[in-house]
């Protein structure tokens, strides 16, 4: 029972890679496969969230606890809140080029944009 | 001479990019030109600096001055060696030829180009030189998104934003394995200072370790455009501006090797690199596959930066092969090889953006006969087909032969020549074949693929008739340096230094923890000018044979016409170049299982 617990939120990590992928795989609409890119972005927030988890763990906020007290480990919540910041930025910037790729084709499938062909 | 700080080349260049961003509005096209060019040409100076002092013993820089405490590494660091200094030297010697080459043209994308490419410059002097492994993710996306908004920076176009939305989505998905492959090794190790990291890890080879590596080479992979990785690239490239271009393939995707080797160096130095192991066998197979595969599409393609684009991903995986051996004298070969080829390929790329800039076309077809006038154009044009074919002097040469010569009396020795004549080969002759169209209208025009027709507005108003000094002079430059270490005596020593201390991973985790270390150089190994001279006059011969039987076709009877099919529109391998992301990433995941599998499966 243990073993599951353990190993459960990796497989919960990567089914939702592995959604966020199949969604990219068959989107037909732009907006569509930003949001499955950002799906695939959750699976890395599970992970690491996983990883940095202690069992009975207090929040890293040493203002209020005494020294020697168990938290969960802050340095993954610094990565995620990199991660955060970093992908916001991409994910803004697909989005402004879906916006003007609309403007220019009129249309938001991928199968209708491809310019880029052989 | 005084070392400068390592945290300056990338203040500097973001402090301006910063200052350039924000007053855009104020200020005159000229004076913005002249401060990014300035703040390139400081750069330059810096990171020079930086690669002499980092030369006998690497630069260790904590910031904010937290150093480790014990075996603990509690702040993040730098550490300059002379192998990331000296990439950081050449990103900024390529941006400033870019910004000289784009003096008061490249009115796309009006304002931001500046900003945009100091930016590019800064994310990629930081990924060389840092030794945090989270660092090195933040410096990857820093670089990426700005690579994805210089790339479409010709918003007034489809084509553009279609090729830039391809590259961004497969790129981030390879940064998102990069940072589980990032979590799986903090999981391990509780460590992200890569010398830490590699402290820790030792010999320790189990389930976690290879699935870390395998996530993380896929994504480094991705941005090292490795076959089945690679199929972003022709379309970044095909769209980008020309001096974003010559970044693009002169140094951010081998940057992606370069992170692969730093990573499996470093961190898996004792657990994965054995020799002869499944990794190994694995970065074999792959650079194999890309070799061929950039090759045949190389031929195939009819628009010109398209050409240069497969030849990149040809040649990448040509440096892959080195990445793989990673013996000494092959790293020497791969950083030989990675330097005359960045400079070769950026002197190509800004004849192209010549032959752009005049003749308003990057369609081979439609650009027959009319570079004939062009005569200067046309020099650089089949010096730099000379230089892809790897004939001495050009630097390729040597770098192929010290490749080679590290697994001699192996059996891959056969297998890698047989795998450096075809990237030579099949590289030159596509260059030559655009070479004896356009500039000399030889045969007749060549089929038209739909690729071909992509529509890209020149950097110019209208077509000029007159080509100024600055567009030539950085094209001229890049080619003589792309020889520079056949004519410069000690550069191969250089190289063997830099590339030693580089595979030293012991060497490189004393430095984190400021130990002493004793380091004593071996003597470098020769490359001998006769095989390279032989091996390049085949592959040169080669590329004529295979170009001029492709453009003189129908002069041919019928039944010899094989290259038709070579640079056909019914070409297989042009299918699945299908401009759809979705392809792309399905594609990004077979490789990764593929590399997964391999590290798995094999012994």
């Amino acid at each position: 029972m243990n073993q599951i617990v353990h190993i459960f939120p990796y497989l919960v990590a990567g089914w939702v890679f592995l959604c966020g992928l199949y969604g990219i795989a068959t989107s037909r609409h732009l907006v569509h496969t930003v949001i499955s890119l950002a799906v695939v972005q959750t699976s890395t927030y599970v992970l690491l969230l996983n990883i940095g988890f202690r069992t009975g763990g207090a929040a890293p906020v040493f203002a209020d606890i005494s020294p020697g007290i168990t938290t969960v480990d802050p340095i993954v919540q610094a990565l995620m809140l990199t991660d955060v910041v970093v992908e916001a930025t991409v994910m803004a910037l697909l989005l402004a080029m879906v916006v003007k790729a609309y403007e220019k084709a009129g249309t938001l499938s991928p199968d209708d944009l491809r310019l880029m062909r052989g | 001479m005084i070392t400068p700080s390592p945290a300056l080349p990338i203040a500097v260049p973001l402090v301006a990019a910063a200052f350039l961003a924000g007053l855009r509005k104020f200020l005159r096209r000229w004076l913005a030109d002249l401060i990014a060019t300035a703040t390139a040409a400081a750069n330059l100076w810096l990171c020079t600096a930086l690669l002499r002092a980092s030369w006998h013993s690497n630069i260790v820089y904590w910031f904010g001055n937290w150093f480790p405490r014990g075996r603990m590494v509690v702040g993040i660091g730098f550490e300059v060696d002379p192998v990331g200094a000296g990439l950081a030297t050449l990103a900024c010697l390529l941006t400033l030829l870019g910004f000289i080459y784009s003096w008061r043209i490249t009115d796309s994308g009006r304002d931001l180009f500046q900003p945009l490419m100091l930016i590019f410059m800064a994310a990629m002097c930081g990924f060389a030189m840092t030794a945090d492994l989270f660092n090195l993710f933040v410096f990857f996306e820093l670089m990426s998104t700005a690579a994805f908004a210089l790339c479409g920076l010709k918003t007034h176009e489809p084509a553009p934003l279609q090729g830039a939305f391809n590259f961004a989505v497969t790129n981030t998905v390879g940064a998102f394995l990069i940072l589980t492959g990032i979590a799986l090794v903090y999981a391990v190790t509780g460590a992200l200072n890569m010398a830490q990291i590699g402290f820790l890890l030792g010999s320790r080879h189990d389930l976690l370790v290879i699935a870390a590596a395998a996530f993380l080479c896929s994504g480094f992979l991705i941005k090292a455009a490795i076959a089945p990785f690679h199929f972003w690239l022709p379309d970044a490239h095909s769209v980008a501006p020309t001096p974003v271009c010559v970044l693009f393939s002169g140094l951010m995707v081998e940057l992606g090797a370069f992170a692969v080797l730093r990573m499996t160096s470093v961190m898996f130095g004792q657990s994965l690199l054995q020799p002869h192991s499944a990794f190994r066998a694995t970065l074999l197979l792959l650079g194999s596959l890309t070799v061929v595969w950039g090759g045949l599409m190389c031929f195939a393609e009819h628009h010109l930066k398209r050409v240069l684009a497969f030849s990149t991903i040809s040649h990448g995986g040509a440096m892959l092969l080195g990445v793989a051996i990673g013996t000494p004298a092959a790293i020497t070969g791969w950083l030989t090889y990675l330097f005359a080829h960045a400079m070769a390929k950026a002197g190509l790329f800004f004849t192209a953006g010549i032959l752009l800039h005049r003749l308003q076309s990057m369609s081979e077809p439609q650009l027959f006969k009319r570079g004939r006038p062009l005569r200067f154009t046309a020099v650089l044009w089949l010096l730099g087909g000379i230089a892809l074919a790897a004939l001495p002097p050009f630097g390729l040469s040597n770098g192929e032969d010290l490749i080679e010569s590290a697994t001699h009396a192996h059996a891959i020795h056969l297998w890698v020549t047989l795998m450096f004549f075809f990237t030579s080969a099949m590289t030159g002759a596509a260059v030559f074949r655009v070479g004896m169209r356009v500039f000399f209208g030889l045969g007749d025009a060549g089929p038209a693929d739909r690729a071909a027709k992509i529509d890209e507005a020149p950097d110019g108003p209208e077509e000029q008739h007159h080509i100024p000094a600055r567009m030539f002079l950085p094209a001229a430059l890049c080619i003589a340096l792309s020889a520079a270490p056949a004519y410069i005596p000690g550069f191969g020593r250089w190289f063997f230094n830099a590339a030693h201390r580089f595979l030293a991973q012991s060497l490189y985790i004393a430095r984190i923890y400021a130990q002493p270390v004793h380091y004593v150089l071996p003597p470098a190994p020769h490359s001998d000018l006769g095989s390279t001279l032989m091996h390049g006059a085949i592959a040169v011969v080669c590329a004529l044979l295979l170009a001029s039987w492709a453009v003189f076709h129908l002069a041919l009877p019928r039944g010899f016409r094989g290259a038709t099919h070579l640079e056909g529109p019914m070409f297989p391998l042009r299918k699945l170049q299908s401009g759809h992301p979705g392809d792309y990433v399905v594609w990004c995941m077979v490789g990764f299982v593929l590399l997964g599998g391999c590290l798995f499966l094999l012994p």
